[in-house]
């Protein structure tokens, strides 16, 4: 399997807090891989860093071969049409109804015709369930629907991997279920998926690895099944007595 | 940032300085040809000294008159000029005539030792005595100087009778105000005991006005400093000979006793006549017309101004950014009528024919820009970052995330914000009547002079800009609300 992401040595230091300290992994295509750890680890600013929201303080990120950290602008907003990401607040525009929230980029990034991005924002509204909210404005919405439309409109423009950042964190409880659905079935489709999560029966069904993080390194990585019955490091087992007692 | 905006100030105070230098040296002594060759002659002066010059409606149009006018009239036929009157606030007189905005100053001014230093004056014309005006039920009260103890005199600020006051009356207070109108107003309203007047002029106001009184009140007087004399631009010796020549013409007739104040007299007659309010509704009319011109032209290249400000201060170039806060910086921190009377005179002394409706409007535009951008920029900056995040997570540039995403949202929240600089400024305008832009405060100025009236004048412009600023906020209100169902 060739790698679609590489991590090398990657630290990233906010004034005098190092949040990331010198990681190096490898997310190869069609991985679904669960990143998990208690809160403040590093987990979400990791995320940010591979698509370059954040931008590394050492190291590089490396997509397809082209390090992102040391390409121009332009190629950079290239390759990140290939990586889409979902957020904790789903931040969907409100100034758009959710039909144009999806065509936005097809149209301005891919210069796709209007009834071709159309077209494709009904098949993927209807993948998500929603096919009935093309025209309601985000506030309309519940957050549960909000955050699928946001997965929607990362899909819409074909990427390779998906980055989600806690995608169920701002969820009300009986909401979790429909996201973590469509996620599941975007997994199963085949889709390159980093997670950031704290869901862990989510973790345990559909990942193909889980990285257990904490104090901005990967402490310890492998199958769910071994993860999560003989974690290896004290750090994993305690946070997994806390979270699973 | 701080160094920043000191580096800028200083650049333009040295401007400030070295332009009105320039010009002093070029001016030398072509003065006459000068004038001469460009066919006018322009006289600054300011029309509420009746009867030396005050303002008369004649078919619907504003005319100066009075017996220094007269003389103007006189001396630019003599050298076969057209003469242009240039109505402005007497404090502003001598700038005027230093920064070039008029080739003289005809103003019933006193030729004092201290004006003689910046100014060259011709010879005097005319001698008055200095006057005070009183309410009439402190006649008995009021005689001579000694009988004011302890009171406030009120005088026009820069005015020799100001001097006197304060040289001759050293146990008083002296109210200083720029204009005539507005000291005898504070008179009728017992803000001050009696104005200090010359002698003329109080006569006029008088004569006006059956509550008031004039006395002499025996000023110890210096009789080189009474007479009034024209002021040229230090140098200009050739105007300066010329105007000489007619002012020893007009002496030798006795023009000005036998003509220029007769016919003044009768103009202050005729407007005493037509002093209602519904006769100089014209006024108000172009008053508003111009404060509404300046508004709206300002309030357009101020948004346009105030957004690249903003794109600079939120730009991630330092210089630019530098320059954008220094610029909003300096311009909140100064007075509005600073900046009116620094664009006016002093960029003025540049471009010599820039017009004050012109300089205004640049000012105001300027100053709008600084506020415009920090509400642009408070704007865009209260978009959530998620929303940069998630923009540009799709792929999209940072113009395209601006353009698509900020813009649209931050134009929402800016609105209701713009519409109160609007507002403000319909107000904030006013200032600009202080250069002699015709908006509804100068125009107000003018009707108090041409009737005699005080507080009726300032009561329909106060209605008056309550209706533009009312009439113009609900109109903004309807649109915010279509806005926000949209």
């Amino acid at each position: 399997m060739p790698n679609l992401i590489e991590v090398q040595n990657l630290g990233k230091s906010f004034g005098d807090n190092e949040v990331l300290k010198n990681i190096s992994e490898e997310v190869t295509k069609g991985q679904v891989i669960c990143v998990i750890g208690p809160s403040g680890s590093g987990k979400s600013t990791f995320l940010r860093c591979l698509n370059v929201l954040e931008d590394p303080t050492t190291g590089k990120v490396l997509f397809e071969g082209s390090n992102l950290t040391g390409i121009s602008e332009n190629e950079l907003n290239n390759l990140r049409e290939k990586m889409g990401m979902v957020f904790q607040s789903f931040n969907l525009f409100p100034n758009m109804n959710v039909i144009e929230n999806i065509k936005l980029a097809p149209l301005r990034v891919k210069k796709m015709s209007d009834a071709a991005a159309t077209q494709q924002a009904k098949e993927l509204l209807e993948k998500v369930g929603l096919a009935d909210k093309a025209e309601q404005y985000p506030q309309s919405l519940s957050g549960g629907q909000q955050q699928r439309v946001a997965i929607a409109r990362a899909l819409a423009m074909n990427p390779e991997v998906m980055l989600f950042d806690e995608p169920t964190s701002a969820l009300d409880p009986e909401m979790v279920g429909e996201v973590l659905k469509v996620m599941q079935d975007l997994a199963e489709s085949g889709m390159t998926m980093v997670v950031v999560t704290h869901e862990m029966g989510f973790a345990k069904k559909v990942a193909d690895e889980i990285w257990f993080m904490a104090e901005g390194t990967i402490q310890e990585k492998g199958t769910p099944e071994k993860f999560f019955t003989a974690p290896k490091t004290e750090r994993a087992q305690d946070f997994l007595s806390k979270i699973l007692s | 940032m701080k160094k920043k905006s000191l580096f800028l100030f200083i650049i333009v105070f040295l401007l400030a300085l070295i332009t009105p230098l320039t010009h002093v040296n070029a001016a030398s002594d072509n003065s006459l040809q000068q004038v001469k060759d460009k066919g006018t002659l322009v006289v600054g002066t300011s029309a509420d000294y009746p009867p030396y010059e005050f303002t008369v409606k004649k078919n619907g149009k504003t005319k100066y008159v009075g017996l220094d006018i007269s003389l103007a009239q006189k001396f630019a036929k003599d050298i076969g000029v057209k003469l242009k009157v240039k109505n402005m606030n007497f404090d502003s007189l001598l700038v005027a005539l230093e920064t070039h905005k008029v080739d003289m100053v005809i103003a019933g001014m006193n030729p004092t030792p201290e004006r003689q230093k910046s100014v060259s004056f011709s010879n005097i014309y005319y001698t008055g005595d200095q006057y005070m005006l009183i309410n009439k039920k402190d006649a008995a009260q009021f005689r001579k100087i000694k009988d004011f103890k302890g009171k406030t005199i009120g005088a026009q600020t820069g005015s020799l009778q100001y001097s006197l006051v304060k040289d001759q009356m050293k146990g008083n207070d002296v109210k200083g105000l720029a204009k005539l109108n507005d000291l005898v107003i504070a008179l009728q309203s017992q803000k001050v005991n009696a104005v200090a007047m010359e002698e003329a002029t109080a006569k006029a106001f008088a004569s006006n006005n059956h509550t008031l009184k004039v006395i002499n009140p025996g000023f110890d007087i210096d009789e080189s400093q009474t007479g009034s004399a024209i002021g040229f631009s230090k140098g200009a010796d050739s105007l300066v000979n010329a105007a000489n020549k007619t002012i020893a013409m007009v002496k030798k007739d006795d023009l000005i006793n036998k003509e220029y104040i007769p016919t003044a007299a009768k103009n202050m007659t005729s407007n005493s006549k037509t002093n209602s309010m519904a006769n100089y509704w014209t006024y108000f009319v172009k008053g508003i017309e111009y404060t509404l011109i300046i508004t709206v032209v300002s309030v357009f290249f101020g948004f346009m101004l105030g957004t690249l400000f903003a794109i600079m201060r939120l730009s991630r170039n330092r210089l630019a950014h530098a320059l954008a806060v220094a610029y909003i910086e300096f311009v909140r921190g100064t007075p509005l009528m600073v900046q009116v009377m620094f664009v006016y005179f002093g960029i003025g002394a540049i471009i010599q024919s820039l017009p004050a409706l012109i300089a205004g409007i640049i000012a105001v535009s300027l100053n709008s820009a600084a506020y415009v951008a920090e509400v642009i920029r408070s704007g865009i900056e209260s978009i959530p970052a998620g929303q940069t995040e998630a923009s540009r997570s799709l792929g999209m540039s940072q113009r395209e995330t601006y353009r698509y995403i900020i813009i649209p949202q931050a134009l929402k929240n800016i609105w209701p914000a713009l519409g109160n600089e609007f507002v403000t400024l319909i107000k904030e305008s006013s200032i600009v009547s202080i250069i002699g832009v015709t908006d509804l405060m100068y125009q107000m100025q003018l009707v108090q002079s041409a009737t005699y009236k005080g507080v009726i004048p300032i009561f329909i412009a106060m209605v008056l800009y309550f209706i533009m600023t009312f009439g113009l906020s609900k109109v903004l209100g309807y649109f915010e609300g279509k806005m926000k169902h949209a």
